[in-house]
């Protein structure tokens, strides 16, 4: 079974990160690459990924599309580095750090034809590399499922996994064109109305209240 | 006429707060814009009285119309292998302009698979305002907006739902629960659940019981449990919808999906244990008790 971990470009955020760390743990059952889309391939999300020995292969997509690409092209281009790779698990950061939303890891999971759980803890192999077991945080329950490859997970950035070990990749940064996923750079026409305006942010109401008050405002909470 | 889909989210037998928010805050941008608000339940497999039980309470939150899927494919948490078929049918035939997900995952679970199939703009931990717009003379218009933070809370994301060619999917930060709006009776109309091929099967669930944080609407803040002298002081049993959360427990929760609209510091800010303030929902008040002496009960 190949695992591919994606880690947003070009610095991975804490919760791609948690990802990756999961992803090491599968090592021995799996092999686990690595894939970076835009930024450049010294990126320090290709660094963490040359700081884990368990990561198999080293993916850089390299195109100036990539870097403004939205949501929905960035999950097409990684679902399609995931055929390439042929890999039938995807593991991805439940938000990146910047924008937050989430959509990226539901982008893939739509183009890959594979079912989507967020939220996720542990993940354990079929003895027969055909489905998964996933421990995932939804509905106030931890629930554990089975799930039918291929799949794709993401992980909150609170998730505890293991400590990284000192031991380096030995594998080399392959850089990989949008054409050798058979996708045309032109054809991804970024679609700014799906973010919405960005606004400044305003300025924060803070207040202080004595504990009388604050209590008295906390008793009449609606 | 427009239609507002707003997902019921049931945890322990019960219809959470936060749906109950979403219903009215779908009933509330409905009034202005003109527009239906049908209400999503979905449950395991239940007998007619208990659905009858649920549905009254959604109708007086505000719903015009209940939508109900009962099937045993249905009756575990919320993800998108079980619950997303559904959502893609409903989708479909109604093609609402505006889908609400209530606090607490749901809209990471089923929302982003949402708007990902049907193109939508999504919005997490989102507020919305309705405010009259003068266009001329005798001419006021409604205009909603939602509004979030960005991750990096280094700016908003606001979408007016009338510039838009394209529906929005947004999960709600959590805010106060008004009394009821509408009439404890509404027309219920089942939808057969649409089979879900080759899904995830639930093996196990156990109660997660961090998950208090990700519901609330007002948070108390306590950097660690030498604080618990100010905590004594509180209601020994929390109003609903207030969460407390000790940053140095042993159990620190997960606030990716929290979002409240009060957050209340009974510890200076600044240290490590300060709370991540990219969680509070846009237009939130932070409250610094002052320290010194105990919340009085």
């Amino acid at each position: 079974m190949n695992v591919l971990v994606c880690l947003e470009a070009p610095s991975a955020g804490r919760a791609a990160r948690a990802a990756l760390d999961l992803a090491c743990t599968l090592a021995t059952n799996t092999k686990v690459f690595v894939i970076s889309a835009g930024g450049p391939a010294t990126s320090a999300a290709i660094g963490l990924a040359r700081q884990r020995a368990a990561v198999a292969r080293i993916i850089h997509l390299d195109d100036p599309a990539l870097d403004k690409a939205d949501f929905m092209n960035l999950g097409l281009v990684l679902a399609h580095a995931a055929r390439h790779v042929e890999a039938n698990l995807v593991l991805a950061g439940e938000r990146s750090d910047q924008e937050g939303q989430g959509l990226v890891p539901a982008a893939i999971a739509h183009h890959l034809k594979a079912h989507l759980i967020s939220r996720v803890q542990a993940i354990v192999l079929s003895p027969a590399g055909d489905a998964v077991d996933v421990t995932a945080r939804a509905g106030g329950q931890i629930c554990k499922v089975s799930c039918p490859l291929p799949l794709v997970v993401t992980m909150s950035a609170r998730t505890t996994t293991i400590a990284a070990t000192n031991a380096a990749s030995s594998a080399a940064v392959e850089t990989i064109q949008l054409a050798q996923l058979g996708l045309d750079a032109d054809r991804l026409v970024p679609r700014p109305d799906l973010l919405g305006a960005l606004v400044p942010a305003p300025a924060g109401s803070v207040r202080t209240m004595t504990p009388e008050e604050a209590s008295a405002a906390l008793l009449s909470h609606r | 006429m427009a239609s507002i889909v707003a997902y019921i989210e049931l945890r322990q037998g019960a219809i959470t707060r936060p749906s109950r928010f979403v219903v009215a805050e779908a009933r509330r941008v409905a009034d202005a814009a003109g527009a239906t608000v049908y209400a999503l339940l979905t449950v395991g497999t239940l007998a007619p009285s208990e659905i009858d039980r649920y549905a009254a309470e959604i109708s007086a939150a505000g719903a015009d119309r209940i939508l109900c899927s009962s099937s045993e494919s249905l009756a575990g948490p919320p993800i998108d292998g079980t619950h997303g078929p559904l959502l893609a049918q409903i989708a479909e035939r109604l093609q609402p302009v505006l889908y609400l997900f209530p606090a607490g995952g749901t809209g990471t679970e089923l929302g982003c698979p949402l708007a990902v199939r049907v193109g939508a703009a999504y919005l997490a931990n989102a507020t919305i305002d309705v405010a009259a717009e003068e266009r001329g003379p005798e001419t006021v218009s409604e205009r909603v907006v939602l509004t979030r933070w960005r991750a990096a809370r280094d700016g908003q994301r606001r979408l007016d739902l009338g510039d838009l060619e394209r529906p929005v999917v947004a999960s709600l930060a959590c805010g106060p629960c008004e009394a009821p709006l509408g009439e404890p009776y509404t027309e219920v109309e089942m939808l057969r659940c649409p089979e879900p091929g080759a899904s995830p099967q639930l093996i196990s669930c156990e109660l997660d019981d961090a998950t208090a944080s990700e519901t609330c609407s007002a948070m108390i803040w306590s950097a660690s449990d030498l604080d618990a002298k100010a905590k004594a002081g509180l209601p020994a049993e929390l109003p609903a919808g207030v969460a407390m959360v000790v940053a140095g427990g042993a159990r620190a929760p997960d606030l990716e999906n929290t979002s409240p609209r009060e957050l209340f510091l009974l510890s200076p800010t600044g240290g490590d244990e300060s709370p991540p303030l990219s969680m509070l929902a846009p237009g939130s008040t932070v409250i610094q008790v002052q320290a010194g002496t105990e919340v009085p009960r």
